[in-house]
């Protein structure tokens, strides 16, 4: 048996799989992993991997070419995600490795992600499924503060590695501002200049400092916005079970408006 | 002098908003239009949620009137003449920097504006085009933008404000003609269907137009809009579609005629959305009910899937109900109840039945129905298979097979079935259960009442 251990990445697991292949070993002998929380076994060789952008694109390219665009961002997405609790514990590189073997295995693999009754496909497809929810939630849910310079600052405690495709949305939606999103669970940024691309950055090192002075009118506005999300209820069909139902409390952590009911109904006691 | 006039924007906010809350439209779906690259802003197809108010209902637009002065006197209505509240009035400057600055903190999808009619219909929808007007070139927003039209204003003031909005709507306010004479003496049927027709034809042109070179036949766009140089995206008419909503509850319509009205809307004036609205007795009023209990909301649920029904499901009004059963049954989902009366269909085998004839299984919603017919091209689908792809098994289970066989030894019997069914508390929904619906009703119809959980 061979365990390929990957990073916990797209470029790391693609990486993996493209290593794997190279070495020819029979394909029921492989498997992958992120390395994380793994029981080490007797009879099993490790091989560690280092990411290269340039074999994992090779795959990509593969990926991409033979089963279509969506196949290969169902993939991205499923590698970008975080842990999802399921009933299965299948590793994730694993599953996404199972799942391309399986479409190279077959004549035309494009139907293969419709095969949910395959272990390895549906891992990918909850996986996936986890990432693109938790994406679509933060498209709405992420908050911007204005700081003194002008930047727009948020900062989101997400599960899964969404700052991408955060990033091809705001990048779309506001071009002209200088905004920066920080992953704290990951302490990383994504930065927008204007007008620019937007990249990401490591940000272990982020000036605290920096991020914690406010615009002069940012209060007033965030004030407008509590006053606007306080007036919209409807007394008569209040239901707090429902509204945390539908914004989960690690959302309700870092907008604005569920901070300021918090701190009112501190003020209370 | 800033400060005064900076709470004077909160209390104004605050009016608004209060005044505008009933109106139940807020979704921000229908168009996927690119940010172009300068300006703020770009819509997507699916909508977005940005927040969910204290009663559950999604946040998605800015949802304010434009005024909450009204010159009606609509009994139904908490901005009608006759009460006494604080009034206030925006200007269009005031609405746009509130927008410019929810969205570009992300608090909101894009602007829903509604408004009192102030003076006459023609000044309110004046003020409502100048909004926009002034949000789309001077401020370049290129998010959503939903606004009323208002019933008896120019359809030449309609017709340029739904070049600059994504969706307009005119609401019906009551399911019958009847009842807006009772409630809403000022307005008239006519006077709403007609603005409606207009931007369902207005529609239609531009849909032909686009379809055709669109910067040819320019000059056939009202002068405004070639003037201000608005480019390609926004000289679309009204993209989004139309909707409109009914107050549910205050008159005394059954669930029949209430979406035989849907459907009729949907057929003939080809609009996206209908929005049904549990009455809440904000007046006070005595000539309408009194809504001590609560605002109708199970009635409106069943409304909304009876509706997703006509919508998605290939349904028709007269399948769900008729005139000898006027009323949805509180107990079941419109879908069970009507897979009850025609036990005669099924059961239906997964591997091969037409996705039309899938649409019609209680427990298979059309996503899912997607996915089986995708997926048994290459598999033959037991079950386990089903469940993976989203059934929801404790419905389905009385009215499938998979290669020939039910999951359990299943009688197609109606009241065995049925009593099943009605064992599953999900049917209505936890929100409306905690809000003492059940016990009420429990008293109210006595046909289930040996079986009901």
């Amino acid at each position: 048996m061979y365990t390929y251990i990957c990073e916990n990445s797209i470029d790391g697991i693609l990486t993996g799989i493209y290593t794997a292949y190279a070495d020819r070993h029979p394909l029921r002998d492989i498997h992958l992993s992120v390395g994380d929380g793994m029981t080490l076994s007797l009879f099993t060789q490790y091989i560690e991997v280092t990411p290269d952008p340039v074999k994992a694109a090779k795959v990509a390219n593969t990926l991409k070419s033979r089963f279509g665009q969506d196949f290969y961002e169902t993939i991205y997405q499923a590698a970008m995600s975080g842990d999802v609790p399921g009933k299965s514990t299948m590793d994730k590189a694993d599953a996404i490795f199972e799942t391309i073997a399986l479409a190279l295995s077959s004549g035309d693999g494009t139907g293969t992600l419709l095969s949910l009754g395959e272990p390895c496909v549906y891992r990918v497809f909850e996986l996936c499924r986890a990432t693109g929810r938790e994406a679509m939630h933060l498209l709405g849910f992420v908050r911007f503060q204005e700081l003194e310079n002008g930047i727009l600052l948020s900062e989101i405690h997400p599960k899964h590695h969404v700052l991408p495709i955060l990033g091809d949305h705001f990048s779309d939606r506001l071009p002209e501002e200088n905004f920066m999103i920080y992953d704290k669970n990951r302490r990383l940024a994504l930065l927008h200049p204007a007008n620019q691309h937007y990249f990401l950055a490591d940000a272990k090192d982020l000036n605290m400092d920096m991020i914690r002075r406010f615009s002069a009118g940012e209060t007033h506005f965030e004030q407008l916005w509590i006053t606007f999300f306080r007036n919209i209820t409807i007394e008569a069909r209040k239901n707090p079970h429902l509204q945390s139902q539908m914004i989960p409390k690690r959302f309700q952590q870092d907008a604005v408006e569920f901070q300021a009911e918090q701190q009112r109904a501190a003020s209370f006691y | 002098m800033e400060l005064a006039s900076q709470s004077d924007l909160m209390e104004k906010l605050a009016i608004l908003t209060d005044a505008a809350k009933y109106d139940v439209a807020c979704t921000s779906s229908g168009v996927d239009r690119k940010g172009k690259g300068h300006g703020i802003g770009n819509s997507v197809a699916a909508g977005i949620c940005h927040s969910f108010a204290g009663d559950g209902r999604c946040i998605s637009l800015l949802k304010i009137l434009m005024t909450n002065h009204c010159v009606y006197n609509c009994s139904y209505c908490q901005n009608n003449c006759n009460n006494d509240l604080p009034r206030a009035t925006f200007t269009p400057e005031e609405i746009c920097t509130l927008v410019i600055q929810f969205y570009r903190r992300n608090y909101i999808e894009g602007l829903f504006l509604s408004s009192g009619v102030i003076d006459n219909p023609n000044h309110t929808m004046e003020l409502l085009f100048q909004t926009l007007y002034l949000l789309r070139t001077k401020y370049e927003f290129n998010g959503y933008i939903h606004v009323k039209a208002i019933p008896g204003s120019d359809p030449r003031l309609i017709e340029l404000t739904g070049y600059l909005a994504d969706r307009m709507s005119i609401n019906l306010e009551l399911p019958t003609a009847d009842g807006l004479r009772t409630l809403a003496p000022c307005k008239s049927r006519q006077a709403i269907l007609r603005p409606m027709r207009q931007i369902q034809n207005g529609i239609r042109e531009n849909h032909l137009l686009t379809s055709h070179e669109l910067m040819r036949s320019g000059s056939r766009l009202p002068e405004v809009v070639r003037l201000s140089s608005l480019d390609a995206p926004r000289k679309r008419f009204v993209p989004a579609g139309q909707s409109t909503q009914m107050i549910i509850g205050a008159t005394p319509e059954s669930d029949y005629q209430i979406i035989k009205v849907a459907e009729s809307l949907y057929n003939r004036f080809e609009l996206k959305r209908v929005f049904y609205s549990a009455f809440v007795n904000v007046t006070g009023s005595r000539d309408l009910p009194a809504t001590t209990g609560g605002p109708p909301l199970l009635r409106e649920h069943r409304l909304y899937q009876a509706d997703w029904l006509l919508r998605y499901y290939h349904f028709e009004a007269d399948e769900l109900l008729s005139e000898s059963q006027p009323d949805f049954n509180i107990y079941l989902d419109p879908k069970c109840d009507w897979a009850l009366r025609h036990l005669e269909h099924f059961p239906v085998e997964i591997n091969r039945a037409p996705y039309q004839t899938l649409l019609r299984v209680p427990g298979i919603g059309y996503v899912s129905a997607r996915r089986i017919v995708a997926a048994r091209r290459t598999n033959r689908l037991d079950f386990s298979d089903l469940k993976r792809i989203g059934v929801v098994l404790k419905r389905a289970i009385y009215f499938i097979t998979c290669s020939g066989h039910t999951m359990y030894p299943i009688r197609i019997d109606q009241d065995y079935i049925t009593r099943q069914l009605l064992a599953d508390r999900t049917q209505i929904p936890r929100e409306i259960r905690q809000s003492g619906y059940e016990q009420l009703s429990l008293f109210d119809d006595n046909r289930y009442a040996g079986c009901a959980p």
